[in-house]
């Protein structure tokens, strides 16, 4: 059912009902308490029923809108997971020249040994250090020729080492053989 | 629903001593407890989709924070804060994706669904059904809005912000307010009796009936 807009007497003279702007006004405002004067805009409420009626309704829909936005967004929010905020932060500035302190203290004893290791090397003097690093370089040419030999001669090799002794099985034959007739002529002369 | 928790903020450079409180924004915790509902309900009521409006939430937040420095608190922290709300919105409905994807995404708000919380009260049957349908009226008329002309709606009605407020949060003119304001009332009031239902409801609540929106905001 609608409301019948049909024209009302004039309630404001020169006015017929109220206008867009009139209407947006009375709409905007969260009261429709009429001040001690009020304006003509309200006094046409007052006595145009089809006015009163359409902005009654218009307002009871928007009322219904905020509502139903405002019930719908709690109900969504209770879905979204709630955030967790840091606790209050243990690097407060008031402790903050005691982590800096501990942090070199840190960084100093991680440094000192290496200062000392280094101190160390730099006490030896250049000669020793260059005669004992060519002694070294000396040492380990003469083990990789030594190496390097055993592996040529490995590989020139017809048979491996750990095949020789199956290189030839003849010759192991013929050893038990010469023993065994040894063996034989001793029995005989027995 | 079990509700997980969510490192939100970054804990290194944060720093909450009670000696060290300068602007509201330091108790995070709290501005967090006290406004996310009313920021969430802004943006998905701008966003229509509920998961833009949760992530938009949070930077809303986070921007704050980092820039808490420069609230003066020459306006409310409320208006502050949908403030920044806005500028994210508006950022984000500018891209062409969100534009793409708000037609197909499964987290675009359901208008039948919204229209589901119109609270009972004590009306008939049929007087609830009605009303179901003047909101999701409304809901798409809205939706149809420019969106400035729905921002400055929404702020005026849904947050129930004055327009010295909306001018302070839009950072409009107090007139072009005024202009967008009753722009977008028209449409709806000409949407609402198009519609033809602008019967009023048999058993309005009497605080509807007789104040309007006078009472509602009292009573939020």
């Amino acid at each position: 059912m609608t409301p019948q807009l049909v024209p009302q007497p004039r309630a404001v003279p020169g006015e017929g009902h109220l206008t867009g702007e009139q209407f947006g006004e009375l709409l905007a405002r969260f009261t429709e308490e009429v001040g001690p004067e009020p304006t003509l805009a309200e006094a046409h409420l007052q006595v145009c029923e089809a006015c009163s009626a359409e902005l009654a309704s218009l307002r009871e829909a928007i009322t219904l809108f905020r509502e139903a936005s405002d019930a719908y967004a709690e109900q969504e929010l209770r879905g979204i997971p709630r955030w967790r905020l840091p606790n209050r932060s243990v690097f407060s500035h008031t402790f903050v020249p005691a982590y800096w302190f501990v942090a070199a203290a840190m960084f100093l004893t991680a440094l000192l040994p290496l200062q000392v290791m280094r101190r160390h090397a730099q006490g030896t003097p250049p000669a020793v250090a260059a005669t004992a690093t060519v002694s070294n370089a000396a040492s380990s040419a003469q083990s990789d020729e030594a190496l390097l030999e055993d592996v040529n001669r490995e590989v020139s090799r017809s048979v491996p080492a750990s095949m020789q002794d199956l290189d030839d099985p003849t010759e192991d034959a013929s050893a038990v053989n010469s023993e065994s007739s040894n063996a034989t002529t001793n029995e005989r002369k027995d | 629903m079990a509700q997980e928790e969510v490192q939100m903020f970054p804990t290194t450079s944060l720093s909450l001593g009670s000696e060290e409180l300068e602007t509201p924004l330091d108790d995070l915790e709290s501005v967090v407890a006290l406004y996310q509902p009313r920021v969430f309900r802004f943006l998905l009521a701008t966003l229509r989709d509920r998961d833009a409006a949760e992530t938009l939430t949070q930077e809303t937040f986070l921007r704050a924070w980092s820039a808490r420095a420069s609230f003066r608190e020459d306006c409310s922290l409320a208006t502050w804060l949908i403030r920044i709300a806005l500028n994210l919105a508006r950022d984000h409905t500018r891209t062409g994706r969100f534009r793409f994807w708000k037609r197909v995404t499964a987290s675009a708000v359901d208008v039948a669904e919204v229209a589901a919380f119109v609270p009972a009260h004590d009306r008939s049957a049929e007087d609830h059904l009605i009303a179901q349908q003047q909101v999701a009226e409304i809901w798409q008329t809205v939706n149809g809005l420019s969106d400035r002309q729905r921002s400055v709606f929404l702020l005026r009605f849904l947050e129930e912000m004055e327009i010295p407020e909306i001018a302070s949060v839009t950072g409009l003119p107090l007139g072009t307010v005024k202009s967008h304001l009753y722009r977008a009332l028209a449409i709806i009031r000409t949407q609402h009796n198009r519609s033809g239902q602008s019967t009023t409801l048999h058993n309005l609540p009497e605080r509807n009936a007789t104040t309007g929106y006078a009472t509602s905001k009292e009573t939020r």
